[in-house]
């Protein structure tokens, strides 16, 4: 056991002092807070910039429709800032106040200048013309003040007065939404999209990068012969088990501390988000029960052991960094393969192609915890898929250290599938 | 725990009738041989004999198919044994990326030496190996950061930090520089003195024959010849003579040598000659023709043969045997 330990240490704290560990450790944080900060973000793009308030508008109606536009526009007058300039200009000086305007947008004075006139009053066209005219959130806004504006005009010329015309017009709606499951309400729609892809992700990267790292270590130790010393001194499975959890412990070090930092990069989105000019929104995590998370962890576990174990083996059977690439090009495409999944996935978490591959050992370590994160699993899938990949496990493990044990040992030429084969018959 | 030092058998190592076969040929065939208790042992053959193998099977790292192992009166596959025995494998390498002192710690730490006696050990062994030096401890670099003979050395301490009973070296002296191979040598001597057991596997008959009481001389897989070097030159090589010229009329000489009624081969270097008598040849009769024909005679003696001349004598040039493994 002394042994065991004294190997899981050497693998645990080589890797956490590596540059690797500190630059993944540090980007991964900045990774997730920006898989969900840049949405809402994007999100709060759909709603107006600041850009609306600093327009010109040329009021050519001469019926102070202008002033009354721009009311609407800043919807609170009480903020300072945020009401339009407004020039009354007559129809024939339109050309001339048009130009100032339009270099006035291009020295970045003012984003963008409206035409107003006649025909705007008769509700047939206005003209907006500005540097954020491809903003479709702002021209929304400019669009539906418009109408408002046009609207007020018509209700007061059939004689409501001023306080009733705010009481039917002032339609403050606040548009949320909330997805619906199986086992009920599952908070926000679109957090637990991104939850389950995060989790996916996350999973799909460990097993990447970590599975690599314990073939390098395993390779690097058979061409240095460091591996006959070891051998020497504990058997080959002690060795084995020594790098999966060493490797697999950095992992999860990491994984809890991309969770933590991520968590508190969260609690503190809102002052981000304040600077980045965005309002709060509303966000909540889908709660995630004890239960629940102890299952993640042990996907994320069982799943380790399966790729790792396998990627060792071929890393003990190859000689050079060129060739384990090639060797390991299988195990690639049984990886690549489930992350191509991640999405359909996602968007239909409970259809076939979900449930059968979150069955097989292959696929289930990444897929499972998905499908965990937005939708409910039944019990029995749920069962079935543990079983399955603990079966996988044993399998991928016996199979590893047949290879391992050999493959250390063989120098020279890379061995074909048949020779491996028969490795995995040697005794010893 | 280790067992206690006092637990000493006659043999270090007691390998019996051990056969070892891969798919398609037989590394080790039905070998039986003993290493005395605190003697330097050399285990001599071409590449390819099943040396490798047979060191392999001796630190358990691979199990025989058949026969058995014993190191100091235990089964080679009990656990506590491996902490008697220090290893350094044939081609030799360690954790590039790793802190020298982090290395020899782990490689302590598998044989059972820990915390505050493992790092009393290293500080004395890099300092004894000028690796600490009060200017420049290297015990904090980087394993990459040292020249090729400071990693050699590491290599030395990682293998003797646990202070082993048993010292197996796999060709020791391929790739050393001439420092650090006196400096091996010097090692092996003062192991021997300190009542340790040392085998190493080597190629080179010269090393082997100055370095080792006992020898063991195996060939495609099966021993050739063994016992201690004294012995083995007495049963195996015959009264061989060495010769060395002067001056011209080495063809004259070289007709007589050519004679097989005298002589069975010479060794031939050019102007000092390793002749071995066909059997019953006088030489005195060679002596004779050899100043009739003129050449200068600088020496001429009876000498026990070389390591050298009985491995080719018993071994040849076709001793070689492609080895699965590529050596060993």
């Amino acid at each position: 056991m002394a042994k065991l330990w004294a190997i899981i240490k050497r693998e645990y704290l080589e890797r956490v002092r590596s540059k690797w560990f500190l630059i993944a450790t540090f980007f991964g944080p900045i990774f997730f807070s920006a898989i969900i900060i840049v949405p809402a973000w994007l999100a709060s793009k759909s709603k107006a910039t600041t850009d609306v308030y600093n327009t010109t508008i040329l009021d050519a109606t001469s019926t102070g429709f202008g002033h009354r536009l721009a009311v609407n526009i800043a919807v609170d007058t009480t903020v300072p800032g945020r009401m339009p300039t407004v020039k009354v200009v007559a129809p024939s000086e339109l050309t001339q106040a048009e130009s100032l305007a339009t270099r006035e947008v291009m020295q970045k004075k003012k984003s963008g200048y409206l035409v107003v006139d006649q025909q705007t009053i008769a509700g047939e066209s206005a003209r907006y013309a500005g540097s954020n005219a491809t903003s479709i959130a702002d021209m929304t806004q400019i669009k539906s003040a418009i109408r408002q504006t046009i609207l007020a005009s018509r209700l007061q010329n059939v004689g409501l007065d001023d306080a009733k015309l705010k009481q039917i017009t002032f339609i403050p709606l606040d548009f949320s939404t909330e997805r619906i499951t199986e086992r009920g309400r599952a908070g926000s729609g679109m957090a637990s999209v991104l939850f389950g892809f995060a989790i996916g992700f996350l999973l799909y990267l460990s097993i990447v990068i970590d599975g690599q790292t314990i073939m390098s270590g395993v390779l690097e130790e058979k061409t240095t012969r460091v591996a006959e010393v070891v051998m020497s001194s504990v058997p080959t499975d002690t060795l084995l088990a020594g790098k999966v959890l060493g490797v697999g412990a950095v992992g999860l070090t990491q994984q809890i501390l991309w969770i933590a930092t991520t968590y508190i990069l969260l609690k503190l989105r809102a002052p981000i988000m304040a600077k980045l000019g965005a309002p709060a929104m509303n966000f909540s995590l889908p709660d995630i029960t004890l239960g629940a998370g102890v299952l993640f962890l042990l996907f994320f576990l069982l799943g380790f052991i399966f790729y790792s174990s396998l990627y060792a083996a071929v890393g003990s059977s190859v000689n050079s960094e060129s060739e384990a690439r090639q060797a390991a090009s299988p195990l690639m495409i049984m990886i690549v393969s489930t992350g191509v999944f991640i999405q359909p996935v996602l968007l239909n978490p409970t259809g076939t192609t979900a449930r059968v591959l979150s069955l097989i050992p292959i696929s289930s370590p990444i897929i499972m915890p998905i499908r965990m994160a937005v939708t409910g699993v039944p019990v029995l899938e749920m069962a079935a898929s543990l079983g399955f990949l603990v079966i996988g496990c044993v399998a991928a493990l016996w199979l590893a250290s047949r290879i391992y044990r050999v493959g250390l040992l063989m120098y020279g030429k890379r061995p074909t599938m048949k020779e491996m084969a028969r490795w995995v018959s040697y005794a010893r | 725990m280790l067992p206690p030092r006092s637990y000493m058998t006659e043999y270090a190592i007691d390998i019996v009738n051990v056969t070892k076969r891969y798919a398609d040929h037989t590394a080790v065939r039905d070998l039986t041989l003993r290493v005395p208790t605190g003697s330097v042992y050399g285990l001599l053959g071409p590449n390819g004999a099943g040396k490798t193998t047979t060191i392999r099977m001796i630190l358990n790292i691979i199990a025989p198919d058949s026969g058995k192992i014993h190191i100091f009166g235990r089964p080679s596959n009990d656990p506590k044994i491996t902490e008697r025995l220090g290893y350094l494998p044939e081609e030799r390498g360690l954790y590039r990326k790793m802190q020298v002192r982090r290395v020899l710690k782990f490689l302590a730490e598998l044989k059972g030496v820990r915390g505050k006696d493992a790092d009393r050990r290293i500080d004395e062994w890099l300092e004894r190996l000028s690796l600490k030096t009060p200017e420049k401890d290297w015990g904090l670099s980087k394993i990459d950061e040292l020249s090729r003979g400071m990693q050699q050395k590491v290599q030395f301490i990682g293998t003797l930090l646990h202070d082993p009973d048993l010292v197996i070296l796999d060709e020791p002296f391929s790739g050393l520089d001439p420092i650090n191979s006196q400096a091996l040598k010097d090692t092996v001597v003062e192991l021997k003195k300190r009542g340790k057991t040392v085998i190493f596997s080597t190629h080179l008959m010269d090393n082997a024959e100055r370095l080792c009481d006992s020898v063991c001389i195996i060939a495609r897989g099966e021993k050739v010849l063994d016992g201690t070097v004294t012995s083995v030159k007495e049963e195996h090589g015959q009264r061989n003579i060495a010769l060395a010229l002067e001056g011209d009329g080495l063809s004259g000489v070289a007709a007589i040598l050519r004679d097989n009624a005298l002589v069975k081969r010479a060794d031939d270097s050019n102007r000092f000659f390793e002749i071995e008598m066909a059997p019953g040849a006088d030489p005195q009769a060679l002596l004779r023709r050899i100043v009739e024909s003129g050449a200068a005679v600088q020496r001429f003696e009876m000498i026990q043969p070389s390591l050298h001349q009985i491995f080719l004598q018993k071994v040849g040039a076709t001793g070689v045997e492609e080895g699965m493994t590529g050596h060993g």
